[in-house]
């Protein structure tokens, strides 16, 4: 029965059930009319040179020959743009610390973390392995000069070739999309020259690729729509859809905010989805086909592209690197060289075992001969994320009644069960874990108490060494280890037997005296993810050869992917902090500030798009809002505006790059993490497709030949703006007063005091590794006060000094790199393997006090490290090449201290590279005298002033106090 | 016309494709013709729909209200969760000294008022969750009525709002035992809060809206006016009573927005003018007014707080002079040249400071400094934050003109190691963009250039004369242009970890302001308290807008900043499902604590509701775009206009707290709760029957008589209703002694009314086995 059903009559104002008939006829006229432009071929069309199905051009591109020959000149100009002296500068700018150092990692196969997934980051490292590039350079700052043997250009040459090859793709997204030749010529050479899209294309970043294949799917899906009008299912249909597909898997993989990429392509989805949902033509099952042809293509295609490039991520990151520590042990297991050999199953009393936390990344439970600086001064114990010997401890019994040392070598084995009292004694240094009605030194709280290392040899402990078993969960599929416990199987929880508090570790880092390790307390209101623990190891001289044993149970590829996935997410989210040239979402339209990506020989690089690009597509948005606001307003008092085809065209075009632009834009709002302004690129690429849309729709009444020139009035003023602005893009010789008279906008913070205020000077510039090698004359190193900074036009000499001293914004400031902090901690655990004990503990614990710079030039003999110089000097030395060193120090704690050691010497190496230089330089300059310092001495500290030393403890004092009144007067920061 | 006999007289209109009104009749359920007459309703509805039942059923659910919220309000008599701040605001209010908060003022004041009223002067400043009130002999009692009463008047709100928008009285009235059995709802509306006024206003806001829409075809009488404005009253109020409240406004513009654009529609056959004149009547009364009241009630605030109290600190100097007794006001005087001053950073409230120790060479980065003395920020008096104001231009002997002034170019000479402050090209300890600070021995005059700074005074006018305490200013290097400037960050051992100083380039930041704190000396070394004239200075007046729009600022401004987290505070994705409360209170004596938790069952009822409303509208959408329509137009409507009313505002007042990074906590949800409430009515009603009480807008002059139609859920709508209603009374009662703090309970007791496990009880059992 039909009684429910009712064909709906006409939607009024919304677009007819097909698309618009009228740009069909246009897009295939005959060859004679090929000249014309997309008013004049529809003109023709409409006289009845009705179009053939032979005659469809794949994607409705239809494209004259002579615009072929255009494209390929637009490319050739592009191509020069990109890649005019390319390898200009030759030292690191702004991000290439980070993206070239990746290129390095995969290269060497280190695993490491990055908050962006790995397709750019591959193809880049793919062009720097075919050139040779072994990864052996450490991209540490920025300005810091590539070496020979680093293939820079090659890596360079990516961003720079795809950023060449955005520009014939959005010609042909704009013909795609019906417009004029002149209106798409006059959007690939925007593109072209617009100095920001130039400046990020030319060095190893990743927003160059991002932009490219953000273009490459807007031409995909507009190709597809095309062929969706014409005729759906067909080969080509299929094709544009997979290529579209498998772009937005790239573009994703390039970056997350590929995501808005989807996001456009999905609206446009659903848009057709809702219109053949409306044309009660199309059946429910081909709908469905519809639906499943689009569903399996712009979703499932694009999530086995990206999971492939992760898997592809993997399959190159085989060995451990600095991103362990932000994995799951699991995951660290499958690592090369991280894996751990099967260990015994069973734990009991007597067993040697490592404990691990569960919730934290933090590491095994682990303690070392150094004592804490206040509470009860006893010794630390701490999370510390290596293997060593100082994570292991001996289970002993503590049950009170019976035999508290239960002689566990004489007697069978007891295996721990749920309940059972323990000890756990730290067996290199022989103290029991012990807590007691101690704060906890870094969580100064109620609620928490220290954890510390108690007892000497041969004590038995007390009843505070006393500790509690209480089994969490056990795996499923090994039951026994819900019952007892069982190596990394059994999660468990300590409870203090006296107390009562949970042993608890939580992401609170203990200051240096506490080598940074991560904090373990004895928390009374212990949250109880971040209060359990596994044995990872266990031995036990009484369990048989063939006892079984247990491994972690390696993740698979999808397991790696998600935890992957997640480490990314929150920590993207965790980028907050403040950077120098970070900007917020609604400066960018207006081009408020760019980004100093690089100054170094009085040359600067400076993100900044071209205003007249930039301005131009702005306002062409903003006109776009306002004329479609209007007509909808005139369309609800009755006005027949979007009957027009002409309008119902623009609307459609302009509409979808709108929706493009709007939705790579407006997310970032909502988005608290660090931004900047490239991350404006993508919408900036809809907007200049847009503004041309604009231009299209403006000149579409005017005669082919005006429009032209108009364009060339357009395009003159554009190429005219980006040579005024490209020395900065290209780092090329500039000077000040040129660069004072273009900072149109108070805000561009150029760096103008760099430059010299003539360029014919730039020519007597000495060549720059000679340069970085100047060192600071004898001046810098003449005593204090009468010591004046130097200005920097004084000498030549100075620059290098003025550089390093001069207060400026000159100082380029790469993106922050979270996952850096690690890099810490893999010193220390490389540092494990150095045979070397006591003396670190002498580096590590004069870290900052180096020698002064006087002495190093006091030196006679530079190149023998450390041989005489200062003793600390020696000291530092030592610890690298003989065990038996100074080593005044309390700890041995080899593994806290060896990074201090790399770090020194890295420092000291530094140094001497400097005196080195001076020397050779300046092989006059004799002796003078300096006394070598005497070994040991602190310089200063001690002798301080008194005012300051109490200040400082009155300051802590007052800032309490300031806290205090701070909660009284402002209450509500509490809650609510 | 044939429209007369159809239930859509809108359909008239899609021409030939509608169909015939016959056909419309025989294709809905038979028993559809039945009922367009109110005596062929099933018995229950007619009883149901007679006054008496109706006032019956209002006052019924009243007096449980009342009762529910009044139940041993007395207890617990101490502080409980932010009566902490509430409480200690009413009190200042009575005492009139001067606070600062991130809410507007309307429903502190109401407080303010209520403990007026019950005789309390204001000494007690619930300084702790816990304080006992009866020991500090405070009425709270009277104070905690104020919102009892509130939200006990919220539910016949709720009843009334339901029945305008013609649901039958027992849908009505199971959407107001939703809130009225809610144990949030009742925890948090009676005691000191600001929630429960807020709810009464939302709740009054849509009820007068929805009386004003129901007199669409009466425009511009005087009744039509009359909810016009109560609707802009109440929403002002609402947005007076607390910061959430704007989203009320944003809740209601929505509607009207929609509404305007229904009248635009060239198809209603409105002129420009009709449309402008409606335009503008909606502006006066929905823009005009509330933006009038709320400035209003700011100025009843600014009026009674007339003395200094703790608020002073946040505001500027000239709002502080402005109140009676300030600090600032009594002992700001004007500076001259040569005084020995300190001055301290206005944010971070560090004395600028200096001693002999020099900056180190070499800075751990590699870095060069230029090895002079070190300028720093130390916390603490010393007498090494003195600075002497040195001129730069001749001086007349005594008199006016040796005060420093606007714009003036001076030297600081510190006093105890007679040096000048100085800054240059030098990148600072901790940042290589700014300049490092430090000085210069007086007696060499080689840098003399790199020792001038210009004193620029915050909002000042050239000339004005430089004050102590109340004269902040920056302090901005001559040839160099960089403004002195610190920040938290400390430098390390070799400065004692003091702040560092530095200067900033961009001399616009907000934080490059310093004041003065003493003038510790005059130029001859005698005290400077025969310049004192302390005495009763009279407060100054200022404009109220520049007051106002002051305060404004500031409170948005913290209201960001209140990011710092709480062990209570929870995210907006938990709220709808209730996974977890607040703990307002505890008492270890007797085992008993207030828990603020919503009754488990109403809650999740909402959330089906409303999953089940978006599913019903998106099925509809698809199967009208398919040609097929499922659901009779009059019934369609209702869905659309009155539940997506509905749904706006629980979406309005929902979603806006994702994107909010501050702190955010449960009862933030209970305004959306009670516009859920709304939604689940309506949505049992749909399923219930097809039918509606139709028209139930008022007929204008114009209209053309509609045929009538009446909503009947028969006799399962009462029995259906009951049984929840039940359900969700026992399950109040269940958790009763969370909500009401008493009677105490034991571990095991707890652990049984922990219901989900992500509640954190206290006095929780430990579990006996874990395993």
């Amino acid at each position: 029965m039909s009684g429910g059903v009712r064909v709906r009559a006409g939607r009024a104002p919304s677009p007819p059930p097909l698309p618009h008939a009228a740009p069909q006829s246009a897009r295939f006229p005959r060859p004679q009319h090929d000249h014309l432009d997309a008013d004049a071929r529809r003109e023709a069309a409409s006289k009845g040179y009705l179009p053939t199905r032979r005659g469809y051009a794949p994607g409705g591109l239809n494209i004259t020959s002579a615009e072929w020959k255009l494209l390929i000149l637009i490319s050739l100009v592009a191509v020069f743009v990109r890649l005019y002296r390319i390898s200009q500068p030759d030292s690191v700018v702004f991000d290439e610390v980070h993206f070239g150092k990746f290129a390095s990692k995969y290269i060497k196969s280190q695993y490491f973390v990055d908050v962006h997934p790995p397709l750019a980051k591959l193809l880049i490292t793919l062009s720097g392995f075919i050139f040779g590039y072994d990864g052996n350079f450490d991209f540490k700052d920025i300005g810091k000069v590539y070496e020979a043997n680093v293939p820079y250009v090659a890596m360079r040459m990516v961003p720079a070739l795809l950023g060449v090859a955005t520009v014939p793709v959005a010609y042909l997204t704009l013909r795609a999309l019906d417009c004029r030749a002149t209106t798409a010529l006059l959007a690939s050479l925007f593109i072209t020259f617009e100095n920001g899209l130039v400046t990020q294309s030319r060095h190893i970043l990743l927003d160059s690729p991002l932009v490219f294949f953000t273009a490459l799917t807007v031409f995909f899906w507009t190709c597809f729509c095309n062929e969706d009008k014409h005729e759906p299912f067909t080969e080509t249909w299929w094709a544009w859809l997979v290529f579209s597909g498998l772009s937005l898997g790239a573009v994703v993989s390039c970056k997350w905010v590929g995501l808005f990429t989807i996001a456009t392509v999905g609206v446009s989805t659903l848009r057709q989805l809702w219109t053949l949902l409306g044309d009660l033509r199309v059946s429910p099952r081909l709908f469905m086909r519809h639906f499943m042809a689009r569903a399996i293509c712009l979703i499932l295609v694009p999530m086995l592209f990206y999971m492939f490039i992760f898997w592809i991520h993997f399959i190159i990151l085989q060995n451990p690197g600095d991103g362990d520590g932000f994995m799951s042990s699991e995951f660290q297991h499958t690592l090369n060289g991280r894996g751990m050999a099967d260990t015994f199953a069973d734990i009991g009393i007597g067993s040697k075992v490592t404990i691990r936390h569960v919730n934290t990344q933090g590491g095994y439970l682990h303690s070392h001969p150094s004592n804490y600086p206040s509470g009860s001064k006893q010794q630390q114990i701490t999370l510390y994320p290596h293997r060593d010997t100082n994570n292991e401890w001996r289970v002993l019994n503590a049950t009170r009644d019976g035999d508290p040392d239960h002689d566990w070598e004489g007697k069978p084995l007891a295996f721990i069960e749920h309940g059972m009292k323990i000890k756990l004694k730290h067996i290199t240094t022989d103290k029991h874990l012990h807590s007691h009605d101690h704060r906890a030194p870094v969580s100064d709280v109620d609620f928490q108490n220290e954890v510390a290392g108690y007892g000497v040899p041969g004590y038995a402990g007390d009843a505070n060494d006393d500790w509690v078993v209480e089994i969490s969960e056990g795996d499923k599929r090994d039951r026994e280890s819900s019952k007892r416990l069982r190596t990394l199987r059994t999660h468990f929880r300590l409870r203090h037997a006296m107390s009562g508090c949970y042993l608890f570790s939580h992401k609170v880092k203990l200051p240096e005296w506490g080598f940074e390790q991560q904090e373990v307390t004895c928390n009374k209101q212990a949250v109880k993810l971040n209060s359990l623990w596994f044995v990872e190891t266990a031995e036990h001289p009484m369990l048989p050869a063939d006892a079984p044993k247990v491994n972690y149970k390696l993740p698979g590829f999808f397991r790696k992917f998600l935890e992957l996935q997640q480490v990314m997410w929150t920590t993207n989210a965790g980028l907050t902090d403040r950077h120098t040239f970070d900007s917020r979402p609604e400066s960018w339209p207006r081009l408020r500030r760019g980004i100093n990506f690089w100054v170094k020989d009085h040359r600067q690089i400076y993100l900044l798009g071209n205003p007249m690009v930039w301005w131009f597509s702005t306002a062409s948005v903003f006109a776009y809002i306002v004329t479609r606001g209007f007509l909808v307003l005139r369309a609800q008092r009755g006005y027949r505006d979007f009957e027009s085809t002409h309008v119902v065209k623009y609307d459609t075009l302009c509409g979808f790059l709108f929706v493009g632009w709007l939705l790579h834009y407006f997310p970032f709002y909502i988005m608290k993490r660090q931004l900047f302004l490239h991350h404006y690129f993508p919408a900036l690429y809809f907007a200049i497709l847009l503004s041309c849309g604009v231009f299209d729709l403006v000149t579409s009444t005017l005669k082919p030949r005006i429009r032209l020139q108009i364009a060339a009035v357009l395009l003159i003023v554009v190429i005219w703006n980006f040579v005024y602005l490209s020395p900065i893009a290209y780092g090329n010789s500039w000077t000040r007063k040129k660069c004072e008279n273009a900072k149109w906008l108070k805000t561009w913070d150029l760096a103008c005091n760099e430059f010299y205020d003539d360029t014919s000077l730039y020519n007597t510039l000495p060549a720059t590794p000679q340069k970085s090698a100047a060192v600071p004359t004898a001046e810098q190193v003449v005593p204090p006060v009468q010591q004046e900074p130097v200005n920097a036009k004084n000498v030549p000499a100075d620059e290098e000094k003025a550089a390093e001293t001069s207060a400026d914004f000159g100082q380029a400031e790469p993106g922050r790199n979270v996952f850096e902090g690690v890099l810490h901690e893999e010193l220390k655990s490389k540092a494990e393997n150095l045979p070397v004990k006591a003396s670190e503990d002498a580096a590590a614990a004069q870290p900052t006090d180096l020698p002064p710079p006087p002495i190093e030039y006091a030196d006679p003999e530079p190149k023998h490290e450390g041989k005489p110089a200062a003793e600390a000097a020696a000291g530092a030395d030592a610890a690298a090449e003989k065990p038996a060193a100074p080593a005044a120090h309390k700890h041995s704690d080899d593994e806290d201290a060896n990074p201090r050691v790399e770090e020194v010497l890295a420092q000291m190496s530094q140094v001497m590279a400097k005196v080195e230089a001076v020397l050779a330089e300046e092989k006059k300059q004799d002796d003078t005298g300096v006394d070598p310092v005497i070994p040991g001495t602190e310089p200063e500290k001690e002798g301080e002033g008194e005012t300051p030393q109490r200040a400082q403890g009155a300051q802590q004092e007052e800032e309490a106090e300031a806290d205090r009144v701070r909660g009284e007067l402002f209450p509500d920061a509490h809650l609510d | 016309m044939s429209g007369l006999n159809s239930p859509t007289p809108l359909r008239q209109r899609r021409g030939p494709a509608s169909r015939s009104p016959d056909y419309s009749v025989v294709s809905q359920d038979d028993d559809q013709v039945e009922f367009t007459s109110p005596r062929n309703r099933s018995a229950a509805e007619r009883i149901l729909e007679t006054d008496k039942a109706n006032i019956a059923v209002v006052g019924i659910l009243t007096v449980l209200a009342f009762a529910l919220r009044f139940y041993k309000i007395n207890h617990p008599d101490q502080v409980v969760f932010d009566e902490v701040h509430f409480g200690k605001f009413a009190s200042y209010y009575i005492t009139r000294q001067y606070y600062f908060d991130v809410h507007p003022p309307l429903a502190k004041m109401l407080f303010g008022l209520a403990g007026w009223f019950v005789g309390y002067d204001g000494h007690f400043l619930f300084d702790n969750i816990g304080d006992s009130y009866t020991e500090n002999h405070v009425p709270y009692v009277g104070m905690r009525a104020l919102p009892a009463f509130l939200s006990s008047m919220t539910v016949p709100i709720v009843y009334g709002i339901m029945k305008e928008c013609g649901y039958s009285t027992i849908i009505a009235a199971f959407s107001a035992s939703l809130v009225l059995f809610d144990s949030a709802h009742v925890a948090q509306g009676r005691l000191i809060l600001l929630d429960a006024i807020l709810i009464f206003f939302i709740s009054m806001t849509m009820y007068c809206y929805v009386r004003f829409r129901k007199l669409r075809y009466q425009e511009f009488s005087s009744e039509w006016w009359g909810w016009l404005l109560g609707t802009g009253t109440f929403m002002a109020c609402a947005w007076a009573s607390k910061v959430n409240g704007i989203l009320t406004v944003v809740a209601i513009g929505i509607p009207v927005l929609i509404d305007l654009w229904d009248i635009l529609d060239i198809k209603k056959g409105h002129s420009m003018e009709y449309f402008t004149k409606h335009f503008m009547a909606r502006a006066v009364g929905l823009i005009v007014l509330p933006v009038f009241l709320y400035l209003f009630f700011f100025w009843i605030h600014l009026t009674i707080l007339t003395h200094t109290g703790p608020g002073d600190t946040f505001m500027s100097p000239a709002f502080q002079e402005t109140l009676q007794g300030n600090e600032l006001l009594l002992n700001s005087q004007e500076i001259h040249y040569f005084d020995s001053i300190s001055i301290r950073h206005r944010d971070t409230r560090v004395f600028l400071h200096s001693h002999p120790e020099r900056y180190p060479l070499r800075y751990d980065d590699g870095r060069v400094s230029s090895q002079g003395q070190q300028v720093t920020g130390y916390g603490h008096e010393d007498s090494n934050n003195h600075w002497q104001i040195i001129p730069t231009k001749a001086l007349p002997e005594t008199g006016r003109g040796r005060i420093v002034r606007e714009n003036d170019v001076i030297q600081l000479l510190h006093v105890s190691t007679q040096t000048y402050l100085l800054t240059h090209d030098v990148a600072s300890p901790l940042m290589a963009t700014n300049e490092e600070f430090t000085t210069w021995p007086k007696d060499d005059y080689s840098r003399h250039n790199d020792t001038l700074f210009r004193l620029s005074l915050v909002d000042a006018e050239e000339g004005e004369s430089w004050k102590s305490k109340s004269g902040h200013f920056k302090l901005i290097h001559v040839p160099t242009k960089v403004a002195m400037w610190t920040h938290p960050k400390q430098l390390p051992e070799w400065a004692f970890n003091q702040q560092e100083i530095n200067g900033n380039k961009n001399i616009n930041e907000k934080s490059n302001i310093w004041f003065v704190d003493n003038i510790v000396a005059e130029e001859t070394g005698a005290d400077v308290g025969n310049r004192l004239n302390i005495g009763n200075k009279k407060p100054k007046s200022r404009n109220f807008f520049k007051k106002f729009a002051e305060l404004q600022l500031l409170m948005v401004q913290h209201n960001a900043g209140l990011t710092a987290s709480h062990p209570y505070a929870s995210s907006p994705i938990n709220w709808p499902f209730l996974l977890s409360g607040i703990s307002f209170w505890t008492d270890n004596t007797g085992q008993k604590q207030i828990y603020l938790i919503g009754n488990l069952i109403g809650w999740w009822t909402c959330v089906v509701a409303i999953s089940t409303y978006v599913g019903i509208i998106g099925a509809d959408l698809i199967a009208r775009r398919r040609g097929v329509e499922p659901i009779h137009d009059s019934v369609r409507n209702r869905l659309w206009n009155s539940t997506g009313f509905f749904l706006i505002f629980w979406a309005v007042h929902y979603f806006p707290f994702y994107v909010m990074s501050r702190q955010l906590f449960i009862h933030h949800y209970l305004p959306s709760h009670l516009a859920s409430a709304l939604v689940a009515g309506s949505v049992l009603s749909f399923v219930l029957s097809e039918t509606v009480n139709y028209p139930i807008s008022i007929r204008g002059p114009s209209t053309h008589p509609k045929p009538s139609t009446y909503a009947d859920v028969g006799m399962k709508g009462p029995i259906i209703v009951g049984v929840f209603v039940l359900a969700m009374f026992i399950m109040f009662c269940y958790i009763s002694p969370l909500t009401y703090g008493t009677p105490g309970l034991d571990g095991d007791q707890v652990n049984a009314r922990r219901l989900l496990s992500s509640w954190t009880l206290h006095f929780a059992a430990k579990p006996s086995s874990d395993v």
